[in-house]
């Protein structure tokens, strides 16, 4: 679960090793990688929301 | 991207395909027939190149009469009103009629080819999505002969103006919208379906050419917000003819929601107009620099980054509407951030150039010119994303210039260079060099002087969308119509270039390009009516 | 090699000459408020950034250009990842987007706070012209377009202001803080003043806010900012800032004339009065779209000349005029033009241009039906 969490942040972040990226395409369950990604992508925007909000404050 | 193709089988193995092709079909039906029910994604192809061709000279026509009238001071040529009708058509043209289907018409030709597929996965709906352009903008083009006029609210026609106070040809504008929307989800279905089933056994999806990718990203954008866009002019058409009151503030209506709406679908469309563009851009850089694309794994990355950012950051096109302070936040941080992912897309073909082995044919000439100058258009953009920078910038010739930096040297270089590349694949000849040298340098005198000079008028106060200036602004504008003109005439060239490529030249092997690497360049130059009826079996080069 | 120094000399050239261009006045104003200066720095910086990275990024590419060309026999390495450099290139850029918008942030918040105003001021867009009412004074008017139409057609000479210049100028004190209430009688506008940073859109249905406090006296010109119709390139916005003590002066002026023309309501005006009068609004107001002859736009503005239903009808054309016509370009003219002015173009229009049915409408009539 770990390694789909970490390879999710490297796919947001843009950068990942070949060979991780391979073993994430071998191994990994596409809808695993799929939900975490959906997931984190709306931690994303809790994250940037609340950064905004306390800005604004 | 790790593997490469098999450079041994398919050539021979193609050619069978395709007498294997000619005694499986009947005669195809001749003259126009063949062309109405074609279900070749070659000749589909085409179809869609040559009607985005028309559609850029039409479009440009309109562009010259908006330049000519701002040639100098005071009314001359028309009046405000067509003037409006023109900066809106322009708009309208360019991007749904000329972009486009541009891209939509590469993709047919090059992706199956690409992946080793004999055809679209949906062969009929595949005719039917183009045939629907043509219907769409016929009836688009006739709003102009329309008592009243045509569209004369910009293109991103903002209610209340397009429908209280908008010309009585608006419903026909909404259905041609419509059509061309059709169009548009059922030739993203096609190349989703193509992309997802019928790679040649073996090719994985991260083996596949990056053109394959973006346009499998933007085709999910298309499906995305294609609806969307329906939902706000249906909305539009029932204000106007049934009494609704959607964007009516008069009947209790909201005027800033038709914009949440419009920008919800127009900035992912913004994108859909520019990543096939990285995809072709990412194949001919790599060709001409004999060296294999820099961190394929990023660039893919990246470009799912920047379509899921696209959804988030939609109302930095409404930073003077009024929003409150923690929505202007929100989406100036979001729209900070896509400038990431892109920032990384140069950075790769940078590397990509760097120790390679870098030869300048015309395809790498306007691949180059891309990446300069869309990366100026990404560089306007950033400043634009600053917020309170943005009340300054926001409808004035800056966010013209920004825009345009981004769309022509941007996605319509990569287009151009799209045609440079793939000509010798599609025709069997080389495009004529010294010719194409010519275009390819007054092309890009034209654009600069065109463009670079509305930075100027746009921080010195010029708003867009008038038809007439200040006198201060005269000498910018001046530049501008000169260089609209120059670019104009060159593009002539370019068709005169395409029909002698298409008549004759110097003939293209296989594999024109000396370090083009993928699936295309195994089948015949030019490509048989019908590639791949046998699927390549594809080699991973695997360290 | 030469060639290489060539293009890197371009490569500095090209931002060297956007500077120096920027520097004689074809760049943003710095303008005349403390939030202006704000941001034209963050312009200013923000461009620099553009302009480092630029230099680098084109430095890098066309070094390696020049350097790895096919011709000159270079030989292509196999590399193709390298995930510290990736990581390093996208760590830098996210950092210097972080400190971006920490100012531009604080910029932002400052701009949204429009408490604790001396003034508040409501800017209604209309098509093609600003109205401005000094909310609590009693004092409002409309600014329109002061350049001749002949003189955008090319007859005569176009003067310094050509096209940025107004009848009635928005009158405003320095070193007082003026809120702005923003809100549009039709389509939406933007009111955009480039030496203030403003720009807010006016949408119907919604009142924006913003505020200034200008630092020095001065005139200051701008343009509407969103396409809003045939004449959205000729509704120029002109301010003039005055010191305090000048403006709280033009401000009594005002006052007074404002209280003199509504005591015009109770008397009976002449024909002829309503009509020097009449055409006077008209003109200023109503011709942008029916046309000074009265000839229309057909078929979003009807002609008003010869219009048979108009010359019957005189209970409609003032209902029409007063409260306009929901759903279509018609905009009700109830609060932004005086009892006075209202009677006089209605009375205007029923005996101009050979429309003579020799109707009078009093103000007093026009200043009953408001009250109703």
């Amino acid at each position: 679960m770990w390694s789909v969490v970490k390879s999710v942040l490297a796919a947001f972040f843009g950068v990942q090793k070949d060979a991780q990226r391979r073993e994430d395409f071998e191994e990994g369950h596409p809808v695993a990688f799929i939900a975490v990604g959906i997931l984190m992508g709306l931690v994303f925007v809790a994250v940037v929301a609340f950064i905004a909000v306390s800005a604004a404050r | 991207m790790a593997p490469k193709l098999p450079l041994h089988h398919p050539v021979e193995q193609s050619s069978t395909a395709s007498a294997g092709g000619q005694a499986a079909h009947s005669a195809p039906p001749r003259g126009l027939m063949r062309w109405l029910l074609t279900t070749n994604h070659k000749e589909i192809g085409s179809l869609y190149l040559i009607f985005s061709l028309t559609m850029f000279f039409i479009g440009g026509v309109f562009a010259l009469v908006v330049r000519a009238e701002l040639f100098q001071p005071g009314l001359q040529l028309v009046e405000p009103e067509f003037f409006n009708q023109m900066t809106t058509m322009h708009g309208l043209i360019m991007v749904f009629g000329a972009i486009m289907p541009s891209f939509v018409g590469l993709a047919n030709w090059m992706i199956p080819l690409q992946i080793g597929a004999p055809d679209m996965a949906l062969p009929r709906l595949n005719n039917f999505s183009f045939w629907l352009l043509p219907v769409a903008f016929t009836l688009l083009l006739s709003t102009l002969l329309m008592p009243g006029g045509g569209p004369n609210f910009g293109w991103t026609f903002y209610a209340p103006l397009s429908t209280t106070y908008a010309p009585p040809s608006t419903t026909f504008f909404i259905l041609s919208l419509h059509i061309a929307g059709i169009s548009s989800i059922l030739g993203a279905i096609n190349i989703i379906a193509t992309v997802l089933n019928l790679r040649a056994p073996g090719m994985r999806m991260m083996d596949m050419p990056l053109f394959c990718w973006t346009w499998l990203i933007t085709a999910f954008l298309l499906i995305a917000v294609m609806p969307v866009l329906a939902g706000a002019v249906t909305m539009m058409l029932m204000d106007i003819n049934f009494g609704t009151s959607f964007f009516n503030a008069a009947g209790g209506g909201d005027p800033v929601l038709f914009q949440h709406l419009f920008w919800f679908f127009g900035h992912p469309e913004v994108y859909i107009m520019i990543l096939p563009a990285f995809g072709i851009v990412s194949a001919i850089i790599p060709t001409f620099s004999r060296k294999r694309l820099f961190g394929y794994a990023s660039m893919v990355y990246a470009t799912g980054a920047i379509a899921i950012l696209s959804f988030m950051v939609w109302a930095h096109h409404m930073f003077t509407v009024g929003l409150p302070l923690t929505a202007e936040l929100f989406f100036m941080y979001t729209t900070m951030l896509i400038a990431v992912p892109t920032g990384v897309k140069v950075f790769n073909w940078v590397a990509t150039m760097f120790r390679g082995s870098i030869s300048f044919e015309p395809p790498m000439l306007f691949a180059l010119a891309f990446v300069v100058q869309f990366t100026i258009g990404g560089f306007s953009g950033l400043m634009l994303a600053i917020s309170p920078a943005d009340f300054q910038y926001h409808d004035t010739y800056f966010v013209v210039a920004h825009f345009h930096y981004v769309l022509v040297p941007g996605a319509l270089f990569a287009i151009l260079a799209a045609a440079y590349y793939w000509l010798p694949k599609w025709t069997g000849h080389y495009p004529n060099l010294k010719l194409a040298q010519w275009h390819f340098w007054l092309s890009v005198i034209g654009v600069n002087l065109t463009f670079f000079p509305m930075h100027f008028s746009g921080l010195a106060g010029m708003p867009r969308r008038i038809p007439d200036y200040a006198l201060q602004f005269a000498d910018f504008n001046l530049a501008s119509s000169l260089g609209a003109f120059l670019f104009g005439a060159s593009q002539l060239l370019f068709v005169w270039l395409i029909i002698k490529c298409v008549r004759g030249g110097e003939k293209a092997p296989a594999k024109a390009w000396e370090g083009a690497e993928d699936l295309e360049w195994s089948v015949p130059s030019p490509a048989p009516l019908h590639t791949f009826e046998h699927p390549p079996t594809f080699r991973h080069d695997e360290k | 090699m030469r060639t290489f120094i060539v293009w890197t000399a371009g490569c500095l050239v090209v931002p060297l000459m956007t500077t120096l261009a920027m520097a004689n006045g074809w760049n943003m104003p710095v303008g005349v408020t403390d939030v202006s200066r704000e941001v034209h720095s963050l312009h200013m910086t923000i461009f620099w950034i553009c302009v480092v990275i630029g230099v680098i990024v084109f430095g890098a590419m066309f070094y390696s250009l020049f350097r790895f060309r096919h011709s000159k026999g270079a030989k292509a390495a196999h590399f193709h990842e390298h995930p510290l450099v990736e990581v390093i290139w996208t760590a830098i850029p996210l950092l210097i987007l972080i400190g971006m918008a920490v100012p531009a942030t604080a910029t932002l918040k400052k701009m949204y706070d429009p408490s604790d105003a001396d003034l508040d001021v409501m800017i209604t867009g209309q098509q093609w012209r600003w109205h401005y009412e000094y909310l609590g004074e009693d004092v409002a008017f409309t600014s329109n377009l002061g350049t001749p139409r002949e003189t955008i057609r090319g007859k005569g000479e176009r003067g310094e202001h050509y096209l940025l210049e107004v009848d009635e100028p928005l009158v405003l004190p320095v070193d007082r803080k003026v809120r702005f209430l923003m809100t549009s009688d039709d389509v939406i506008h933007s009111w955009w003043v480039p030496d203030l940073a403003v720009k807010q859109d006016t949408i119907p249905g919604f009142v924006n806010e913003n505020w200034v406090r200008i630092n020095e006296p001065g005139v200051y010109r701008g343009q509407c900012a969103e396409l809003c119709g045939i004449n959205h390139g000729f509704m120029p916005i002109v301010l003039q800032a005055l010191e305090e003590e000048e403006f709280d002066a033009w401000l009594a002026e005002r006052k007074e004339a404002a209280a003199q023309e509504a005591s015009g309501v109770d008397r009976e005006w002449s024909l002829d009065e309503l009509m020097a009068r009449g055409e006077q609004s008209y003109n200023a107001v109503c011709a942008s779209c029916h046309q000074p002859d009265g000839s229309g736009n057909p078929p979003a503005f009807p002609a008003l000349a010869g219009n048979q239903a108009l010359m019957e009808e005189r209970e409609r054309h003032i209902e029409t005029v007063v409260n306009g016509v929901s759903g279509a370009a018609m905009p009700a003219f109830r609060n932004t033009l005086s009892p006075v002015e209202v009677a006089a173009v209605i009375t205007y229009e029923r005996n101009a241009w050979g429309n003579e049915t020799g109707d009078v409408v009093q103000p007093s009539e026009i200043a009953e039906r408001l009250e109703e």
